[in-house]
């Protein structure tokens, strides 16, 4: 086979677990070979909470992808979220012995493992450890310090923490089929690799992935990440917030929400209806479509001004130069992009992963920016370009099948 | 220089140690007793009051009073509080000299029954008189017990929270909730005795302790202050590595507790983390920020900390806060209510709430009984959104004379008012519902259950 490289990102999501396979050029262009994709069962907001089933789940959707990329997966990249997730900021110094005087790359390792030791609770591991920006004598914004000279060598790093058994359980669900996890990534940072361009990071750029499970979000500013974070309520809860205002069933509340659904309100006529077919088992029912809109609104509008008062906890959301980006099946929401400019006062744009060839189909769809974000991912760290913020991630990984010769 | 003193010790901050009594009334009261002295508690004199004979024999208190010795001849009450009231009156002054001398008083009463709710509110106001401070610790009956038992409890209640400085209410149909349906009887009975011996002893240890961040006798008053009041009671102790987490968790439990759900109503909460020398700030600091998501904004945290070396390397926390009962929102406190009410007919929608906190109003209006919530049709109407703060703040009015009042001496000092300036939300407290999330773990955000649709949490009617 004349493929370079092959990776293939997996998202077990509260909604679908979706596998995306990867081609990763020489060029450093990503080719998408195909996409499995099954209904998800036994995940809830983003964790699993039924191991059997959540597998079985896992291994249809890896089947389904590889009969339609022809590809036989041995290895995957894995995106993660769920709400013990967490994340600050933290400074890392160290001091140039004294017969030293060019910062050499142990100083840049040495650094990032004196910004790691704070105090996290004892059950959590570090997830991410992602480099903002050097200090060399004080001097500010030095991007790549090696070689530079310098006593004291500081850097401002992002750290992503959650508890270890929770991302150790979705490990193992996969070692299960069986299958090789290259890394585990948390998944607004890899959904930000393809929705956002690096000129928007540079810019300052808010993405907020609306998924079925979670709402997870990651904010950029000077093209490094300053706020990630997690709100465990997704389009499972508009769904069943639906299901039980309306007082129907939930397979029939997830199809309104999608095909009627919208978060503006007083948008429709007085008395507008949707009626629900009957069906054996349902007797159908006419639905007013301004309640419909409002059970969403309230939950959308709540959901974003959670995010927004914890992203104020910080000034970051002042910096943003490029604006709001939305991704995730919640951004296909009609009326999404005017309900949270309105909540956040700025540019709102509904995104999808982009630059990438193959499947348009795949890319154009928000559903599956995190496993093609996966891709980009694994793409930057397998070539260890010191790309943007990643710097240098020292990993090296084994070579996947098919790229031997 | 100044210089510091190294040999700081922490038994040198000790306070003097307070005299305390224990008193369990009826039968009820004394099984409480009996796992209270089981568990162990330094320096405080039990004592047992009872209409029942042959239970005050079997007690293990120190002393023992035997109430109605003409009225009931050494029988019990016969599950009516006028004899327990009878009783009691009768043996006032070996009452009296029971509690001569304690500046504090625990009373444990199982209320329902006869002698607890008969002679309860008459105890705790001899207790009150001898100017110590009174905390009562009652158990309200189980729902299978009858109605006519759970209304002759809460009219006892009621007439303890008058008499009593504090009252820590607890129910005991949520305590059978604590044991598997599987376990007998009895351990549905030692776990209610076990909590109220917990929570005795950790109010105890609250004021004898030395704390690094005290936790005085007015912060539990104000933690539990809420008119008609159940108390929330968690205390959780843990070892190794995860102590904060797992002692949290352990006190969030706490059948009281609702695991932690119940956090979100109440408006004070007295949080008091006691651990070993190793223990550490940042261990407090994690345990304060996950509590921290238990409840909302606005709650005032009394916080407390202190170092016990008898602890080890364990870590315990007491949680102790109060919600209005069912069906206790009587027009009396009215709630500082917000609506959210949504635009009828707008093209785009309004900002319908700033999170504004409805002010409160500057000084305590007379309280109207008859105020109504705002009518849910009249807010259907309205167009704009309204953070109308309906806050009716009730005088501190001298508490009416109880009941029992007039048995007592001329001489008895005038029971302190208690300012009643709590306000309290009204909440929904038919139990709200969580849909396909009832099993999962819940999202708590600011006190607020996010699972529960957001337009039930917040009263919006839909058509």
């Amino acid at each position: 086979m004349g493929r370079d490289n092959i990776i293939v990102g997996l998202e077990i999501g509260t909604s679908k677990i979706c596998v995306v396979v990867g081609e990763s050029k020489s060029d450093g262009s990503i080719k998408i070979l195909g996409v499995g994709q099954t209904p998800s069962r036994g995940v809830r907001k983003g964790e699993i909470v039924d191991f059997e089933t959540a597998g079985k789940c896992v291994r249809e959707a890896i089947a389904d992808a590889e009969e339609k990329s022809d590809v036989m997966i041995e290895s995957v990249y894995v995106g993660i979220t769920g709400s013990h997730i967490s994340s600050f900021n933290n400074r890392g110094v160290v001091q140039l012995p004294e017969d030293q005087e060019e910062i050499g790359e142990e100083d840049c390792e040495n650094v990032r493992t004196n910004a790691k030791e704070v105090s996290i609770p004892s059950q959590n591991f570090f997830l991410h450890t992602i480099l903002q920006h050097y200090y060399v004598d004080g001097q500010d914004g030095v991007l790549n310090p090696m070689g530079m000279m310098g006593s004291k060598l500081e850097a401002d790093f992002h750290i992503i923490h959650g508890i270890g058994t929770r991302v150790k359980n979705a490990i193992r669900c996969i070692k299960e089929i069986p299958l090789e996890v290259e890394d585990v990534v948390f998944n607004p940072l890899a959904a930000a690799q393809v929705v956002l361009t690096q000129n928007q990071k540079t810019q300052g750029a808010l993405m907020i992935d609306i998924g079925g499970g979670t709402t997870d979000f990651i904010l950029y500013v000077d093209g490094a990440v300053k706020q990630t974070g997690v709100l465990a309520v997704g389009g499972d809860h508009i769904t069943n917030d639906i299901s039980m205002g309306l007082r129907i069933p939930m397979a029939k509340a997830e199809k309104l929400k999608v095909e009627e659904g919208s978060v503006i309100l007083g948008n429709c006529l007085p008395g507008e209806t949707v009626t629900l077919k009957d069906e054996s088992g349902f007797a159908g029912k006419e639905i007013e479509r301004e309640t419909l809109n409002t059970i969403i609104h309230m939950r959308m509008r709540e959901s974003l001004e959670l995010l927004k008062r914890e992203l104020d906890r910080e000034t970051y959301l002042d910096f943003i130069g490029a604006g709001i980006f939305i991704t995730g099946g919640c951004s296909l929401l009609k009326g999404i992009d005017h309900l949270a400019g309105e909540i956040f006062g700025m540019p709102v744009h509904v995104a999808h992963a982009q630059s990438m060839s193959g499947l348009t189909s795949a890319f154009e769809n928000p559903q599956l920016a995190t496993a093609i974000g996966l891709i980009k991912y694994a793409q930057a760290v397998e070539t260890d370009r010191p790309s943007g913020w990643f710097g240098k991630i020292k990993r090296k990984l084994p070579m996947i099948f098919g790229g031997q010769h | 220089m100044i210089e510091l003193n190294r040999n700081y010790n922490l038994g040198q901050t000790a306070r003097e140690s307070v005299k305390i009594k224990i008193v369990g009334i009826g039968g009820a009261g004394s099984n409480a007793l009996d796992r209270i002295v089981l568990d162990g508690i330094e320096s405080a004199e039990i004592v047992a009051i009872n209409t029942d004979v042959q239970s005050l024999t079997s007690s293990v208190a120190t002393q023992k009073v035997q109430l109605g010795r003409s009225a009931t001849r050494g029988l019990g009450a016969g599950g009516d509080p006028e004899v327990g009231l009878a009783a009691g009156e009768e043996a006032v002054e070996e009452i009296r000299q029971a509690l001569e001398g304690a500046e504090m008083i625990f009373i444990c009463v199982g209320l329902g029954g006869g002698t607890g709710s008969g002679s309860a509110p008459l105890i705790a106001g001899i207790a009150k008189e001898h100017g110590a401070l009174t905390v009562v610790i009652a158990t309200m009956p189980f729902a299978f017990e009858g109605k006519r038992r759970t209304a002759q409890a809460e009219e006892a209640l009621v007439a303890l929270q008058e008499a009593a400085d504090a009252v820590i209410c607890f129910e005991n149909d949520k305590m059978g909730d604590a044991v598997s349906p599987h376990a007998g009887v009895h351990q549905a009975f030692a776990a209610a005795d076990q909590t109220i011996s917990q929570s005795v002893r950790a109010i105890y240890e609250l004021f004898t302790r030395p704390g690094i961040i005290s936790i005085g006798f007015d912060d539990l008053v104000t933690a539990l202050r809420s008119k008609n009041a159940r108390c929330l009671f968690g205390y959780g102790e843990a070892g190794g590595d995860n102590r904060s987490h797992e002692s949290l968790e352990l006190a969030l439990k706490n059948p009281l507790m609702n695991r932690g759900r119940m956090l979100s109503e109440t408006h004070n909460l007295l949080v008091n983390v006691v651990g070993g020398i190793s223990m550490t700030l940042n261990e407090v600091q994690i345990l304060m920020e996950e509590l921290g998501r238990h409840v909302s904004d606005d709650t005032r945290i009394l916080f407390g900390t202190a170092v016990d070396a008898k602890l080890g390397d364990h870590m315990c926390v007491t949680l102790i806060s109060s919600v209005a009962a069912e069906g206790a929102s009587n027009g009396k406190e009215q709630p500082a209510k917000v609506n959210y009410v949504r635009p009828a007919a707008k093209v785009q929608v309004s900002p319908v709430e700033k999170i504004s906190k409805p002010k409160r109003p500057p000084e305590k209006i007379e309280a109207d009984d008859e105020k109504p919530l705002l009518a849910d049709d009249d807010v259907e109407e309205k167009t704009e959104v309204e953070v109308e703060p309906v806050v009716a703040v009730t005088k501190p009015a001298p508490i009416k004379p109880v009941q029992i009042k007039p048995m007592l001496p001329e001489s008895s000092p005038p029971v302190v008012a208690k300012a009643q300036q709590e306000r309290q939300e009204s909440l929904p407290f038919e139990p709200l519902n969580r849909g396909r999330f009832e099993k999962s773990e819940p999202t708590i955000v600011n006190g607020q259950d996010l699972d529960v649709p957001t337009f039930m949490r917040r009263n919006i009617k839909l058509k």
